[in-house]
């Protein structure tokens, strides 16, 4: 995180900040249009009530002066007169609108009110005393009626002019509202930016929240990569996207650290197996060493180097097998079509001198197995397993029965089964395990790597089949070998 | 001297044993846990190299039912290094630890290192009055001068003086001195006692009649 923008926890509060503005500004400003707005028709009503009750007013002052033999009790009575006339008694005889009418329109506080009367020939036909020079009238109406509002410097008018050159401009000192529309506007402005900066810490503290599992899960790693194979991340939300995630590293954290431990057991072991030979080698050299000796002696102790360095090159090829073994997975593309069958005829002619050093015979009933398997694997699994066999027969003469078949099932099998001494059940579990011996004496200086089965089960695992072994001590053992015939691997 | 070596190996055992003999230790061998054990108990030795990993019985076992009767010191041969089997062993009650892949010489050293703190000795170079016994180069010298002796007289001439001012009786020192693949004849301690006498001067052992041998 060098830059502020390349972390995503910045990006999205620049993102959030962005939209959140645009979403409050949008909800702000309309909401301050629509308030001026009303605030200007409530005060074009309030202007237009003024220039009402100052019309009649002046309505009333000319219809009294003009048929003034009415009594005050017959208002009703008296004959409605019309613009016309009325502009005409403006005109030749000024009048003054009553008293409570003239006290709107007057003095310049603020709120006042003003108003102006011209004729079509711009008399000027009554005025309030307050109003302004630079009153604008609407032109002379031709046909129509003309009306409009208007908001000058600080003031509303109503203008009008009618057909019949009645002009008139009321107006009013709007200050006071453009005052309060301001501070309203501030307000609104303040409780915007108010919520942008709530909305803002608000994103801040979530985004923090989201992301604080990557920065367990980063921190969790470095560990791992540190070392500390054993380390995990922290689960405690499962569900989420982040979750899963953790869940998915720690399983890859777990199976990486299997590898790393089979590797390490597996250096383990080999060190541990090679360091016997090694201690032969030096015991045996330097003792020779140490002195001159008869050519016989030398020639003694060179085979026992010879055949100790024979042991090593045995162990080091049965590890580099189960090596290879266990680091693959599935058949690595050496599958092909196979008959185990044929595999168990090669294997026994192969291994009939050896079982005759032994007094063993190899027998066979063999039948067709058909699978899919890696040819040169399946060999080695049947030569370990007929070797294991041979090694283990204590008898002085006795037979290894190699067998082949396909189950009702569909399976390919194969079975190895001898009529030795058998495995004591303690030892069944774990037979399969690498350098256990279940007979201890014997040791890897007759020719036993202690691999042999542990590589036939890795051969076996890799084919995706199955290993078991039945003994009865006394009466031999059977190892079976089970694969299917159809998988495609 | 006489040692115990018990090895499962028996390419290992065989240049162990050749090893030692060459080094004129008496040695005897065991194949497995439980031979070795009967041995041990049997046999007095000087020394008992015993392997981990045995068939029948572990070395550790072997080592548990040994101590603390049985006080013979005890060399762990063994091809687990880790510190945790080391410090295992020793608090079991081994005297000392080798891991294999180990050098002969060392070995050797360690053997002689041994056997010569169970004496109660702590210089490998052995001096009573004016003779000296170098356990590292098997020599025997007479105020300086190198005397030439055979081994089985070296050996001899070695367990008096690590024992030296005790009675040494003739059962013991047939024990120490000869394996159990000896067949000598009772007579040639005697020979060898003689022979010493000649070459060291006759007062440098003494015989208790009845009881056997001894430097003081």
């Amino acid at each position: 995180m060098t830059s502020p923008f390349q972390s995503i926890r910045w990006r999205l509060q620049v993102w959030h900040g962005l939209l959140l503005l645009l979403v409050v500004a949008g909800f702000c400003a309309p909401g301050y249009q629509i308030a001026l707005e009303n605030q200007l028709q409530r005060i074009d009503k309030d202007i237009s009530q003024m220039e009402r009750r100052l019309f009649r007013s002046l309505m009333e002052s000319a219809r009294t002066s003009l048929y003034p033999d009415t009594t005050k009790d017959k208002d009703g009575d008296r004959p409605m007169i019309s613009l016309g006339q009325l502009m005409e008694y403006l005109r030749e005889k000024p009048i003054t609108p009553s008293v409570d009418v003239a006290a709107l329109f007057q003095g310049h506080e603020p709120g006042y009110a003003y108003f102006s009367i011209r004729n079509s020939q711009d008399e000027v036909l009554l005025t309030s005393p307050n109003a302004p020079e630079d009153i604008i009238f609407l032109p002379p109406a031709k046909s129509d009626h003309l009306e409009d509002t208007r908001t000058i410097e600080r003031r509303r008018e109503v203008r009008r002019s009618s057909p019949s050159g009645f002009r008139i401009v009321v107006g009013r000192d709007i200050s006071q509202d453009l005052d309060a529309a301001s501070r309203f506007a501030w307000t609104q402005a303040a409780t915007c930016l108010g919520l942008w900066v709530l909305g803002l810490g608000g994103g801040w503290w979530l985004s923090g929240r989201a992301i604080r599992p990557i920065q367990t899960i980063s921190r969790t790693a470095t560990r791992i990569a540190e070392g500390n194979l054993k380390d995990r991340i922290d689960i405690t939300d499962t569900d989420s996207e982040l979750g899963q995630l953790s869940k998915v590293l720690n399983n890859t954290f777990d199976r990486l650290n299997d590898a790393f431990e089979r590797q390490r057991q597996f250096t383990a072991d080999a060190s541990h197996e090679l360091r016997t030979p090694i201690t032969i080698l030096l015991s045996e050299t330097q003792r020779v060493l140490k002195r001159d000796r008869t050519p016989e002696e030398y020639r003694e102790a060179l085979q026992t180097c010879n055949m100790t360095a024979q042991r090593m090159r045995h162990l080091v090829e049965a590890l580099l097998q189960l090596a290879r073994q266990e680091t693959t997975q599935g058949l690595n593309g050496h599958a092909s079509t196979c008959d185990l069958a044929a595999i168990l005829e090669d294997t026994r002619i192969h291994l009939t001198p050896l079982a005759a050093e032994r007094g063993i015979t190899l027998a066979a009933d063999l039948h067709p197995a058909p699978c899919v398997g890696d040819p040169g694997a399946l060999s080695v699994l049947a030569t370990n397993l007929v070797n294991n066999a041979l090694q283990h027969h204590q008898g002085p003469q006795g037979t290894v029965q190699l067998s082949s078949g396909t189950r009702a099932t569909g399976e390919s099998f194969f079975a190895i089964h001898d009529d030795g001494p058998g495995i004591p059940g303690e030892h069944v579990p774990h037979i399969f395990e690498r350098f256990y011996r279940a007979d201890k004496a014997r040791t890897s200086a007759a020719g036993h790597t202690g691999l042999g089965l542990a590589i036939a089960k890795a051969i076996v695992d890799n084919h995706g089949g199955e290993i078991a072994v039945q003994s009865t001590p006394g009466q031999g053992s059977t190892f079976e070998v089970t694969l299917r015939s159809d998988r495609s691997l | 001297m006489r040692v115990l070596v018990v090895e499962d190996d028996p390419d290992l055992r065989r240049s162990l044993a050749a090893t030692l003999r060459e080094e004129n230790y008496a040695v005897d061998v065991a194949a497995d846990g439980g031979d070795g054990l009967d041995k041990a108990k049997q046999n007095a030795y000087d020394i008992i190299l015993l392997d981990v990993m045995l068939p029948e019985l572990s070395g550790w076992e072997i080592l548990q039912q040994l101590r603390p009767a049985n006080t013979t010191p005890v060399l762990m041969l063994t091809a687990r290094d880790a510190v945790h089997d080391r410090v295992k062993g020793l608090n079991q009650g081994a005297d000392d630890y080798l891991t294999k892949p180990f050098d002969i010489e060392e070995l050797l050293a360690r053997v002689r290192a041994l056997i010569r703190r169970a004496a109660g000795q702590t210089l490998p170079v052995l001096s009573i009055r004016d003779l000296s016994i170098d356990t590292a180069s098997r020599k025997v010298l007479l105020k300086g001068a190198d005397i030439p002796v055979t081994a089985r007289e070296y050996a001899l001439v070695e367990y008096l003086a690590l024992h030296q001012g005790e009675v040494v009786s003739r059962t013991t020192l047939y024990e120490h001195l000869f394996d159990e693949d000896d067949s000598t004849l009772s007579n040639l301690l005697d020979v060898h006692v003689s022979n010493l006498r000649k070459k060291l001067g006759p007062e440098v052992i003494t015989t208790r009649r009845g009881h056997g041998y001894c430097i003081e």
